[in-house]
């Protein structure tokens, strides 16, 4: 019941967490990172909601929309880790060649069977010493809805970019860097991650 | 194959990994400290007879459990499916509640006592998950996050035969949750052992057949699937043990342009 007392501690409340969250830098690229998420979320459900694109123009948007949304090359190189710095500038060109390929190649397709998929903005929290965690809830025709966790980055005012995705707790780009630490190492080195790489995409 | 075949072969099998264990562990690289990381951040000095088991397991995985699977979601409507679901969920609710309970989540405990009562009584013994339609979702729990709760870590990977990847601490944990289900209780009391193996297979194809899509796509997308699955693994039970809370360790993510 919100009697006038209530009401009172309430709106002190705000105030007081208005108050101390004011000074924080995290919070107005808090709120630019979520109307990026948000903006990006429905970009995507009203491309891949339409029927009348063919496979390949379906496929050169959601390219497009990789670049517009993530920061592609500062994953591939998160994700390769400290062999990163032990590559050539040619194997790491190649290298991020071969990366976005496979990002496309792993989910384009998921996108294009696209099945009435919505989403909803959740939460947001301050990441790291200048991410933002923008957490959202995928409600899917059948099962369970996803949390899936995005995280923002603002390279420069205005411009966000996704350098991570963490779906129910299991971060991807942690995942992907385990599984290639283990490429390079069991197949001697960068240039074995790259010929795995290279036949992996080859295939699809 | 014969049970009794089955059985004999599980046990050449675990004592193959045993013996192995002492002989094959992956060394740990002396120098690189970079390298060292690596190693502890996977957890798998046993990676030789893991990656062995892992390959049987696959076998198996393809020939006989996946199959079924694809029937099953195939032959089996929907709402049937579900119901399964929600009797063998529910038949694990004393389990819940007693882990819940020891990971002093006293509100948690309430949810799942709710649960269960809700569900035997007005989802007709547990057939129709009507708790999570009014509001008291599912949560999963076991002895093994118990035991991460209690402050234990995960020990060395293991990846178990049939029952797929662990860790010593929730292999551990899986051991005491099984001989502490007061259904295999009942089942053994009452001579109903049959029970038992039935929940099981029924069970392990249900929870497969929820997952045909997202395995394939894992199989088809990843350069290698064994050390994919194991790092899922790691951070989903992390994210189990660390409940809805945010993770206490989050990787760092540098800024690659300043340096």
């Amino acid at each position: 019941m919100l009697t006038r007392r209530t009401f009172a501690a309430t709106a002190a409340l705000l105030a007081l967490s208005g108050w101390v969250a004011a000074p924080s830098f995290a919070q107005p690229a808090d709120a630019g990172a979520r109307d990026f998420i948000e903006r990006l979320g429905n970009e995507a459900i009203s491309t891949f909601a339409r029927t009348d694109l063919s496979r390949q123009q379906a496929l050169s948007s959601f390219t497009r929309l990789l670049h517009e949304g993530f920061d592609v090359p500062y994953i591939g190189r998160w994700v390769l880790g400290r062999h990163w710095n032990a590559a050539t500038p040619q194997q790491q060109q190649e290298y991020l060649n071969l990366f976005e390929r496979l990002i496309v190649d792993t989910y384009a397709n998921r996108f294009l069977e696209y099945s009435g998929e919505t989403f909803r903005i959740a939460g947001s929290r301050p990441e790291g010493e200048r991410d933002t965690m923008v957490q959202t809830q995928i409600v899917r025709p059948a099962g369970p809805p996803v949390q899936v966790e995005w995280r923002v980055r603002q390279q420069a005012p205005g411009t966000f970019k996704i350098i991570d995705v963490v779906v129910e707790g299991v971060s991807m780009g942690v995942t992907q860097r385990s599984e290639f630490a283990s490429v390079v190492q069991s197949r001697g080195g960068i240039t074995g991650l790259i010929d795995a790489l290279r036949s992996r995409v080859s295939q699809g | 194959m014969k049970l009794a075949s089955l059985r004999s072969l599980l046990r050449a099998a675990t004592a193959a990994t045993l013996s192995l264990a002492f002989v094959g562990c992956a060394s740990l690289p002396p120098d690189d400290p970079a390298a060292r990381d690596a190693y502890y951040e996977a957890n798998d000095p046993l990676e030789p007879i893991n990656r062995a088991i892992f390959g049987f397991n696959e076998a198996a995985d393809i020939l006989i459990l996946e199959p079924a699977a694809n029937s099953y979601r195939l032959l089996v409507p929907d709402p049937l499916r579900d119901a399964v679901q929600a009797f063998i969920l529910n038949l694990l609710s004393p389990l819940v509640i007693a882990n819940e309970l020891l990971q002093g989540n006293f509100e948690d405990a309430q949810v799942a006592t709710g649960r269960f009562i809700t569900n035997t009584v007005l989802g007709a013994g547990g057939i129709a998950d009507v708790a999570t339609v009014a509001g008291m979702p599912y949560e999963p729990e076991d002895f093994g996050q118990t035991l991460g709760v209690w402050g234990i870590g995960s020990g060395p990977y293991i990846v178990l035969p049939i029952l797929g990847p662990s860790n010593l601490r929730d292999a551990t944990g899986r051991a005491v949750d099984t001989v502490a289900d007061p259904v295999r209780i009942w089942a053994y009391n009452t001579d109903n052992k049959g029970f038992l193996v039935g929940r099981a297979v029924t069970g392990a194809v249900d929870t497969r057949s929820r997952v045909i899509t997202e395995v394939n796509d894992l199989r088809r997308n990843s350069v290698d699937y064994y050390a994919a699955v194991r790092s899922l693994y790691r951070q989903q039970r992390q994210a189990l043990i660390n409940d809805s809370a945010a993770p206490q360790s989050t990787p760092e993510f540098p800024d690659f342009k300043s340096q």
